[in-house]
């Protein structure tokens, strides 16, 4: 039951802006390098958490990515939402009608599913990118000028 | 993130069994039909249920399979973690950067210690018995 790797290298890097880019827009590029992964895959990330409204644009000379929603109300559960489309074990927790199955209203499982489906959204969506970032600078020190890795 | 069609029938496949296993043994073929599964696809399910001990069966004309145990000392985990493997959301990508180490301590393994919270806590048992309630106000809803 793994989430998709790019929605792991997208709360890597979404945290790796709150704590090294809050004041300034960040480009791709340093971010992709900030967490060691290729710019054209964080191209693909990026371009995900815009749509969903988790990143801003800025045009310019020192433009870059903003966030596009307060940070203390970006959740992972927001982010891994804004890249798989969903958070869920299996599909009929969030809708039935991906069941094909003919036993689907009579279902003995699905019980099962919304159990563990919640298990991950309680603790995904309760967590923000502001408390990461306080945990992480707490844990780390004031890593601002030191390189991340 | 998604649960493996072995996983989905599998897991269908024992809470059908802990409901009826009560009236003997449970033939495949009787599952077959109440979940709209292959048989085919049962009997390689349950050859894995039977190696790792949660399951009994007998061969012949009133043979099938039955519990091992009682419900109520078969876990989400037990099951799961034969038909599914390791229940982990995460498992190591690339180097153990700083920032991926914080995460994997602080996000995915705080995710995972809460999925295990349900798998241990939860018994077939216990999922026989939501089954029986929601049974209920189903037919009370009619009222």
């Amino acid at each position: 039951m793994k989430l998709s790797t790019k929605s792991r290298y997208a709360l890597e890097g979404l945290l790796y802006m709150a704590v090294y880019g809050t004041d300034r827009p960040m480009s791709v590029k340093e971010t992709a390098a900030g967490i060691s992964v290729s710019a054209a895959y964080m191209e693909q990330i990026f371009f995900k958490l815009k749509k969903a409204g988790l990143l801003s644009p800025v045009r310019g000379a020192k433009g870059g990515f903003i966030f596009g929603q307060p940070e203390n109300e970006i959740t992972v559960g927001s982010i891994i939402r804004a890249i798989d489309g969903n958070l869920v074990p299996v599909g009929c927790v969030d809708n039935l009608s991906a069941c094909t199955s003919k036993a689907r209203s009579s279902c003995v499982s699905r019980g099962v599913w919304i159990r563990i489906g919640s298990a991950i959204s309680d603790t995904a969506d309760h967590l923000t990118l502001t408390m990461l970032k306080n945990r992480f600078i707490a844990e780390n020190g004031d890593v601002k000028n030191e390189n991340i890795n | 993130m998604k649960i493996s069609t072995k996983g989905r029938y599998g897991l269908r496949a024992m809470i059908d069994l802990a409901i009826h296993c009560d009236e003997g043994y449970v033939p495949l073929a009787s599952i077959s039909e109440r979940q709209d599964l292959s048989l085919n696809y049962l009997e390689s399910i349950f050859a894995y249920l039977k190696r790792a001990g949660l399951v009994t069966g007998i061969a012949g004309a009133q043979g099938g399979y039955v519990l091992s145990r009682p419900a109520d000392k078969i876990s989400l985990l037990n099951i799961l973690s034969v038909l599914e493997g390791d229940m982990s959301v995460y498992d190591s990508v690339g180097d153990e950067t700083k920032i991926r180490s914080f995460l994997n301590r602080n996000v995915w393994e705080a995710i995972d210690q809460n999925v295990n919270k349900v798998l241990t806590g939860t018994t077939l048992k216990d999922v026989m018995e939501e089954i029986k309630t929601q049974c209920l106000s189903n037919d009370c809803s009619g009222l």
